[in-house]
């Protein structure tokens, strides 16, 4: 491929839009004064959409401007404003086709390991990995075939659609365009593409394609026609109905041509007899026209088109004498003459002034498959592929397209096509990097889909090595951010940013940048961000979510969910920093017995069996109150000590748990022993060294030791 | 097939089934529902539907026509959390924005133009301590009330429950229940109340002495396993049984739907079913005949249906069938219903209790609106 083809992987300007603030921010004409009032413009964008907030401000902050402190009206507004690039009447086929995109992936998959499973069974095995058999070639089609019911059903839609905007109609054209281009490369690469099969001919599919995608002439045409005078001597004078006829015969509609014929040849005044007669000739070799089939061989089929083709051949050869009897003229051979003589068409008459008897000359040249008819009488290059394959290579194969096409294309001036017509032909040139680049230019949905369906028929190849990044990467992550900016599409864009696969993981950073900033306005839409990230594996991603949601609970107040939030995001520091607000505010309680913090722990252990020290601390607290409170001084005794040894509370807590034991120590039963009660002084020891806050009541101290030591001669005694 | 999908553009949130007028009751042709959306487009619709109990008398037509038509919409603030039902012309919304919204609507039965839905009154009903509204999360209606004298009960992020009467939404009462979200809420009689939270536990509440919690139930470490061990046990939804106070359904967000007998506290869930991949969004018994199935829908984007009962007579003989090869196995049978074209969440179901088919009317994330009709079949009406 050449260097100059990828330069074509530049946006077309026709695509970008001007967009304008109306009225303008700054009224017009003023812009000068409000420069001179020292105001700007700022904005900011929209870290998820292509959407930006702007306003009107000062150059400098008020703080520099002491003397002129004017406020500005405008300056309390702040104008959001974004491009819609997801209209509202796409989401059902977006929704439709990211189904079949997803089931694709999956199907592809499953082929992908079955694949690895039969190569490691049989490593000489006949079928290498990577190619496609018959099977999945199937099973693409039918994908295909669900991507192109998608389109359809969007196009319906929009027709039913209650108002005809321009809108509506631009998108109408994008769907038809979007369809002609899928359609095309499913005859080309799967319908007639079966492996180990022999290769079908493409004729009678692109017939079918070209008649679908670009269907001429119109019936309402032919409705006209009639409307106009249903009689023969009607028809034959309309002058109508010998371009109406030609185009039948291009694009292979014969019988419908011959039933027409037939219908002229008995006119009575404006045909000629010469004219009646061979109209009713052409109309019966048309009818014979041979039709390939599976069961026929390429032998028999070509040596029956070889005789119907012999008729034609005489049959022209027969009008042309006539044509050329009373007053020789040359057969039309070029566009211009015979637009020109099809043009001169005037009153019936005979011989060589016969129009009539002229198109039906260059209907009989046409579908004898002459070069020089066909293309005098093409409008559109679809025409005049469609009318070379059908009457001149009626048994030619996909691979004959490139050079047909180049061909077809020579004799049009190709840059007047527009973007569908260059990426049809560079599809049907097999020209596929431009193909891509051009499909993208219709709709960035197109070149993601398609580069994903072309990865999956492996023939993105020849891509690769022309773009320098991962084509199907490149448009799937596309497609993904635009659907980021809608704010319904979050998750499919971000599944489609999840699955754009490639190697160097593009898809995956994009994706936990988007991931970590989508917006999680309640419990279960951030419940469903975390999903699809762990469904990707966004491990950091999910614990900045977990962390931002903690924060945000942490901030209205909802302590339980901070804690578990935090827990998961494995913020331990977090988490011990709400435990100590618990704490704190139990202690600002008045220490009454009564736990405030008790279900909030509760909810929090019971659905996390989050491990961490202060909230183990907290519980246990809980525990010693309870046991206390039940009448078990022992029991609560022991737990105290467990948290003071264990070391788990918050030293700024260790005074207020040992002044808890001390109506343990005073109590009636003995609770602590000898080895207890050095270890509840040991602790006090430290508690005074270390001196954190000396102004709290050292009365209370006194007091513990007084009572530590009155425990330790009743714990002697009783030992 | 019996499952219709119908693309309608719109996060569907929450959907409910209108109950039939006076006099109508098991004779409408048509069925109502109710569903609300969220995200970019936050609307209210009213739909209706044929009533498949009425499928003979109907054309071919209309069986290849849309699963539902849309009779009216109106614009709702904030994405719409759940639907409430109080009478045929009265409906509750819980939004996003912690309101409680009251609703008229008329489906239009007695004239086909007249369909609307118009807000009544609306009512803040849920706010974190700094004041900023919590989103709602979930609204049920009292049973067994006069629809002018009902009660509704909605719970939110703010972890409050909040009650009001539907007649007087201004004298709305909140009380603070728990320190995490309390995601679902329901009735089991009318005078108590359920409600479960995101830290893993059902509370039940005496609607006469709504600040104290009556009862905790806490599902044991065996009966349901934990997502993975990194991440929490959460309750999404719950559903009380029509007929068996006591009995209640859970969704959990690892995909399980938890039973429970409230009367036994020592060990209060009597079975996890495991029928989802995914967090269950909303949970709801089977209305119909003798509702020992329940219906569950999940982020996995199915809806699955699952028979409960061990009772051996209200299981289907067809079931029985199924698993005829290995009936000693405990797997209960599951229906589960999904759709190619529905690959996200689906977010809400209501299962109608006013036919005698079993008519589910679901709500995705696809923009889909997803009907599944089975008509009435033997078993329901195996008792009779």
């Amino acid at each position: 491929m050449s260097r100059k083809k990828v330069d074509r992987f530049v946006v077309l300007r026709e695509k970008e839009a001007a967009l304008h603030l109306s009225p303008g921010l700054f009224p017009a004409g003023t812009a000068e004064e409000w420069t001179a009032e020292n105001r700007t413009l700022i904005f900011s964008t929209h870290p998820l959409n292509n959407g930006c907030a702007l306003a009107v401000a000062g150059k400098k902050t008020r703080e520099h401007l002491a003397e002129d402190n004017r406020v500005f009206e405008q300056d309390e507004k702040v104008y959001v404003c974004r491009m819609e690039t997801v209209p509202d009447e796409r989401l059902p086929f977006i929704y439709d086709s990211h189904a079949v995109f997803v089931s694709l992936q999956k199907m592809m998959r499953t082929i992908e390991e079955s694949e690895d499973t039969d190569a490691a069974g049989h490593a000489n095995g006949t079928t290498t990995s990577g190619e496609r058999t018959a099977a999945d070639i199937t099973s693409l089609l039918q994908t295909s075939a669900l991507y192109r019911e998608a389109m359809l059903r969007q196009v319906r839609v929009l027709q039913e659609a209650p108002r005809e905007t321009e809108f509506i109609l631009s998108e109408m054209d994008v769907f038809q365009a979007m369809h002609a281009v899928w359609h095309l490369v499913e005859i080309i690469y799967l319908a007639t593409n079966m492996p180990g099969g022999l290769s079908a001919p493409i004729v009678p599919h692109f017939m079918g394609w070209l008649n679908f995608n670009f269907p001429a002439p119109l019936a309402e045409d032919g409705q006209r026609i009639f409307a106009d005078g249903p009689s023969a001597d009607d028809l034959a004078a309309n002058p109508d109905v010998w371009p109406y006829l030609k185009k039948l015969a291009l694009r292979g509609h014969v019988t419908t041509m011959a039933n027409m014929l037939d219908r002229i040849a008995p006119a009575k005044s404006s045909v000629s007899a010469s004219v009646a007669r061979w109209a009713r000739e052409v109309a019966r070799i048309a009818r014979a026209m041979p039709l390939g089939s599976d069961e026929e061989t390429a032998g028999s089929f070509n040596a029956r088109w070889r005789l119907w083709n012999g008729e034609l051949q005489s049959t022209a050869t027969a009008i042309r004498s006539l044509l050329a009897s009373p007053s020789p003229s040359p057969s039309p051979s070029t566009k211009e003459e015979a637009e020109a003589e099809a043009t001169a068409a005037t009153s019936a008459g005979a011989g060589s002034d016969d129009p009539a008897l002229e198109s039906l000359y260059s209907i009989v040249e046409a579908m004898r498959g002459d070069a020089a008819a066909i293309s005098a009488q093409s409008e559109t290059w679809q025409d005049m592929m469609g009318a070379t394959l059908l009457y001149s290579e009626p048994t030619a194969q996909a691979d004959r397209l490139p050079t047909l096409a180049a061909e077809v294309a020579d004799e049009f001036q190709t840059h007047e096509f527009a973007i569908l017509d260059r990426t049809l032909v560079a599809l049907l040139r097999h020209e596929l990097p431009e193909f891509l680049v051009y499909s993208n230019q219709i709709d960035p949905w197109l070149s993601a889909h398609m580069s994903d369906m072309m990865e999956h028929i492996n023939i993105l190849g020849v891509c690769r090595r022309v773009f320098a990044v991962e084509p199907r990467e490149h448009y799937v992550i596309e497609l993904g951010e635009v659907y980021m900016s809608h704010e319904d599409l979050w998750r499919v864009g971000l599944e489609y940013l999840g699955m754009s696969g490639g190697c160097a993981g593009a898809g995956a950073a994009v994706m936990e940048e988007y991931a970590m900033r989508i917006p999680l306005e309640s419990d279960r839409k951030a419940a469903q961000v975390l999903r699809t990230c762990a469904a990707h594996g966004l491990q950091r991603a999910a614990d900045r979510i977990h962390r931002q949601l903690g924060r945000q609970k942490w901030q209205q107040g909802r302590l339980g969910a901070a804690i578990t939030h935090f827990a998961q995001a494995r913020d331990h520091r977090s988490v011990g920093l709400v435990c100590d607000q618990l704490w704190a505010a139990y202690l600002e309680s008045g220490g009454s017995g009564d736990l405030a913090y008790g279900p909030t722990i509760d909810g929090v252990l019971a659905a996390t069996g989050v491990r961490h020290d202060r909230l183990d601390f907290l519980s246990r607290y809980r525990d010693f109150h309870a046991c206390y409170g039940a009448g078990d001084p022992v029991a609560a005794g022991r737990i105290l000590l467990a948290i003071i040894t264990a070391g788990i509370a918050p030293p700024h807590a260790v005074r207020d748990l040992l002044v808890d034991a001390i109506p343990l120590l005073e109590g009636d039963a003995l609770v602590f022993s000898a080895d207890d009660t050095f270890e509840l002084l040991r602790r006090a020891e430290e508690e005074k060294r270390d001196g954190t806050n000396g102004n709290s009541s050292s009365s209370e101290m006194s007091v513990f030791s007084v009572a530590c030591a009155r425990n330790l001669a009743r714990a002697f005694v009783a030992a | 097939m019996t499952l219709q999908v119908q693309p309608v553009a719109r996060r569907i949130t929450a959907v409910a089934w209108l109950p039939p007028h006076a006099g109508a009751a098991y004779n409408d042709a048509r069925l109502s529902f109710v569903t609300g959306s969220g995200g970019k487009h936050r609307e209210l619709a009213l739909w209706t539907t044929g009533n498949p109990d009425f499928a003979d008398n109907t054309t071919d037509e209309d069986q290849t026509a849309a699963a539902a038509t849309l009779a009216a919409r109106v614009a709702h603030d904030g994405d719409v959390r759940g639907i409430a039902a109080v009478s045929s012309q009265t409906i509750v919304t819980a939004s996003s924005f912690g309101t409680v919204s009251v609703y008229q609507t008329d489906d239009g039965a007695a004239a086909a133009e007249r369909a609307r839905l118009e807000l009544r009154e609306s009512m803040t009903a849920h706010r974190f301590g700094d004041s900023a509204p919590a989103a709602a999360t979930d609204v049920a209606v009292q049973p067994g009330a006069a629809a002018s004298d009902a009660e509704v009960a909605s719970c939110g992020e703010d972890g409050a429950i909040a009650y009001a009467r539907v007649a007087r939404l201004d004298a709305l009462q909140r009380f603070e229940v728990d320190s995490t979200a309390v995601t679902g809420v329901c009735w089991p009689t009318s005078t108590q109340t359920a409600a479960c939270t995101r830290a893993g536990q059902v509370k039940v509440f005496d609607r006469r002495a709504p600040a104290d919690v009556a009862a905790v139930l806490i599902a044991s470490q065996t009966a349901a396993a934990a997502p993975s061990s990194s991440s929490a046990l959460a309750f999404e939804c719950i559903a009380a049984h029509p007929s068996q106070s006591f009995r209640l359904a859970t969704g959990t967000n690892a995909g399980s739907v938890l039973l429970w007998d409230t009367r036994n506290m020592r060990a209060p869930v009597i079975e996890a079913f495991n029928v989802h991949r995914a967090s269950v969004w909303d949970v709801c018994f089977d209305p119909v005949g003798s509702s020992s199935s329940f219906v569950s829908c999940s982020d996995d984007a199915s809806l699955a249906v699952t028979q409960w009962s061990a009772d051996p007579a209200s299981s289907s003989p067809a079931a029985a069938d199924e698993d005829g090869s290995a009936s000693s196995s405990p797997a209960r049978p599951v229906r589960h219903i999904s759709s190619f074209f529905n690959v996200l969440s689906v977010n809400c179901l209501d299962v109608c209790a006013f036919t005698r088919a079993s008519v589910i009317v679901a709500g995705s994330d696809s923009g889909n609106l997803l009907i599944d009709k089975v008509p009435a079949s033997d078993h329901h009406f195996r008792l009779f």
